[in-house]
């Protein structure tokens, strides 16, 4: 063949693009301490990926600002390097590959949502890099016998089997039936176990139990069945678009169910968008900006809520608070252990115990964090519309009373 | 001939010494692989025979899933490993890692194959447009059941068994890129060898008009299935490598990811020339490289800029790089044109 020489020619071609694209810089360039992270800038996680980035950014300008991290008696202070993994587990994994290998990165922060951090820890894991993340709840993550990977939230099979229990204790300790949709995604099954499991505990029912599509936007079939079956719960976890989905469409449909429980109502700003359709929904959460805890660097949760405001203009879901805490932890675990060693600063961190203004952190053999219960907060309304999230559960942090049961569509 | 072993020599070379000239790329590398063989499947149906198909991401996903399953599953209870919030851990020895990975390639080659056998017997009767519609289906439907499936991980996904404390930090990327250097390889010389024979040559008349192949005693469908078990095999192949380097399976994202892994063998095919042999190898080379510089240039805008590049395909390229190189020099490719019958037939006029 006569091509050969052109394919040749390419060949070499591509050797000399390689080779001078090779860049290697390492993790602390001067006074920098360089962490990377792949986050969803676009895709169907994008919105929560945002939020997951605007947390970080927050975080890194504040301890920046307030002297930086102090190792080795020199001051250091924060970089992120952030690439966009598309909401893509496969996407992730190369880049997680890419910003150690390539990138130079030897401390990573976590992407969001579970199904990506479950492609990212097997990478960070085999390097030997500390990664602390903020959003990936699912518990897999932490019986994996992961020893880098740290968790700063509490497991996903937690997040909503309080709301079961609430049912009950509202049904005078006799069980409920209970209706469940679910996205088809690692976190969103993981809070289905919790469910199934306080489902047994207490000897409950239930009664539907149906797969949500990814990138849902239609769950009419299930709200039908909502109707007909009447249960005492319906809980619908499916990231933010679950949230508005079912928001959207239980209005529509003037579905009446004495409780509804879901997740990433604030990251979905429920009250807002929908404003009074989305009245007495009950959310779990990470975090709420009317918990007492307190640190250096926030002060409290009102405090950060305010400066979030100033600074990104909406109020912060818990996605933001977990992942400025992530920081946070990177901060203090650097300085404790004194020293950019990887195995060093890893120690520094399985031994962290502190508090931030999100809640104490603590970590478990398996890296997640169990020194930070969970809170349910409802969407509740005032006469004039306006709607805020108000602290229900636990009783502890509770800054109103549980309305239950919902009233009905035609009462309101 | 010397020229075309020194060629393949040069490549082989190179294949060879570039994880350790270029150890930061190793990935890239590897998936680069993954993507020529790909792209150089769906060229024998989409080239070749002009049957263009969206569902070899079937076979892709499904090596992916088998590869994993054979490999955990041979030695410990698949739905412990794959159960949600999994309380035990399993650890492979690097003896177990590696026998289920052989033992699981196999399978995940194999499997598909058969599998695109009987699909193939059902569907391969529609031509055209009807065809490509179906087999869109194919993948879409493949991704939505996985992801029901309890054994399998469903919704959960798959975490592949973590690479064994052999060698040092650089052993598991060094493992995947040879062993989907391996794979290339293999494909290319066997898609090659398929070439030469007069099988291709059937291909091409089922391209060219089917009828009139059928007409001279061609047994067209016999011919379309075994393409389509030949594509296969090498997709579930590439699958099930990909499936241990990513790590982590989910059913529509990883695995039967019509929407851009699917989408993308296409694109590199028809980048590089259809058809062609070459077209497949240049086609996915370039795409990749293309790819990753917008990724890391044009981070938040870089579908746009891949956008713009299939734009820029479709209007200037529109017969691919070998296409188009082939227009411009065709005496490189062996096309003599004879200058004293050009003129004599220009004054003919």
């Amino acid at each position: 063949m006569k091509i050969s020489r052109t394919i040749l020619s390419f060949i070499s071609a591509i050797v000399i693009l390689f080779s001078t694209s090779v860049t290697s810089f390492s993790k602390v360039v001067g006074d920098k301490i360089v962490l990377g992270a792949a986050i969803s800038l676009t895709g169907k996680y994008s919105s929560n990926g945002v939020h997951t980035q605007n947390g970080y950014n927050m975080a890194v300008d504040r301890i920046n600002n307030m002297g930086g991290v102090k190792v080795g008696g020199k001051t250091y202070k924060f970089e992120i390097i952030y690439y966009d993994d598309e909401s893509n587990p496969k996407r992730a994994a190369q880049l997680a590959e890419r910003l150690i290998s390539q990138d130079g990165v030897e401390f990573m922060l976590g992407p969001y949502s579970s199904g990506l951090t479950k492609a990212i820890a097997p990478v960070t894991e085999k390097y030997g890099v500390p990664m602390v993340e903020a959003n990936g709840a699912s518990r897999s993550l932490f019986t994996k016998g992961y020893k880098y990977l740290f968790a700063v939230l509490a497991p996903a099979n937690l997040y909503l089997d309080v709301a079961i229990d609430l049912a009950v204790e509202k049904n005078n300790g006799k069980p409920v039936t209970v209706a469940m949709a679910f996205e088809q995604d690692a976190f969103s099954q993981d809070v289905r176990l919790g469910v199934l499991d306080a489902i047994k505990r207490t000897g409950s029912k239930k009664v539907i139990d149906d797969k949500l599509p990814k990138e849902l936007n239609d769950m009419a079939a299930t709200l039908v069945k909502v109707k007909q079956m009447k249960p005492d719960v319906l809980v619908v976890s499916g990231h933010t678009k679950g949230a508005l989905t079912a928001i959207r469409q239980i209005a529509e449909m003037k579905v009446d169910v004495p409780m509804l429980a879901m997740t990433h109502c604030d990251a979905a700003k429920l009250s807002k968008q929908h404003g009074k359709n989305s009245q007495y929904a009950l959310c779990a959460s990470q975090w709420h900006k009317t918990l007492t805890y307190k640190d250096n660097f926030f002060k409290d949760g009102m405090k950060y809520a305010a400066d979030f405001e100033k600074e990104f203009g909406y109020d912060p879901p818990y996605q933001s608070a977990e992942s400025s805490a992530a920081l946070l932890v990177f901060k203090d675990a650097f300085e404790r252990a004194n020293s950019f060693d990887q195995k060093k600063v890893r120690d520094a961190l399985a031994a962290t115990n502190m508090q931030t203004f999100y809640g104490n952190i603590k970590f478990a053999e398996g890296g997640q964090n169990v020194d930070k219960p969970m809170v349910l907060f409802q969407v509740m309304c005032d006469g004039s519309g306006k709607c805020e999230n108000k602290v229900v559960a636990p009783t502890k942090w509770a800054s109103a009373k549980l309305i239950h049961p919902i009233p009905k569509w035609s009462e309101r | 001939m010397s020229k075309n072993i020194l060629l393949y020599s040069a490549i082989l070379i190179f294949g060879l010494i570039a994880p350790f000239v270029f150890p930061a790329f190793k990935v890239q590398l590897s998936i680069l692989c993954v993507l020529i063989v790909l792209a150089t499947t769906w060229n024998i149906q989409g080239g070749e025979m002009g049957y263009n198909t969206f569902g070899n991401i079937l076979f892709y996903g499904l090596g992916m899933y088998l590869c994993a399953s054979v490999q955990v599953g041979m030695f410990f209870p698949l739905a412990e490993w794959t159960e949600s919030g999994g309380e035990k851990t399993f650890v492979h020895t690097p003896a177990q890692f590696f026998q289920g990975m052989a033992v699981g390639l196999v399978v995940a080659a194999v499997v598909p194959t058969i599998v695109a056998g009987l699909i193939g017997y059902a569907i391969l009767g529609l031509r055209g447009h009807y065809f490509a519609i179906c087999t869109l289906g194919l993948g879409v439907a493949a991704g939505e059941i996985s992801g029901g499936i309890e054994i399998i991980g469903a919704g959960q996904g798959f975490t592949t068994p973590p690479f064994p404390e052999v060698g040092g930090l650089e052993a598991r990327g060094e493992f995947f890129y040879f062993l989907s250097f391996g794979a290339l390889i293999l494909t290319f010389v066997a898609v090659r060898a398929i070439y030469s024979t007069r099988f291709r040559l059937i291909l091409n008349a089922i391209r060219d008009n089917e009828d009139k192949a059928e007409a001279m005693g061609i047994e067209t469908m016999k011919y379309k299935i075994i393409g389509w078990m030949v594509s296969a095999f090498f997709c579930g192949l590439a699958g099930g490598i990909m499936g241990g380097l990513v790590g982590y399976i989910d059913s529509t994202d990883v695995a039967f990811d019509g929407r851009e892994m699917g989408v993308f063998m296409v694109l590199m095919a028809i980048l590089g020339g259809k058809g062609t042999l070459w077209g497949p190898v240049i086609g996915a080379t370039v795409f990749h490289i293309f790819k990753e510089g917008f990724w890391t240039f044009f981070l938040g805008w870089q579908y746009v800029a891949l956008g713009v590049l299939i734009v820029v395909i479709v209007i200037y390229f529109p017969e691919g790089i070998m296409g188009w190189l082939r227009e411009k020099y065709p005496e490189k490719f062996g096309e003599v044109i004879d200058e004293k019958d050009r003129k004599a037939q220009v004054e003919l006029k």
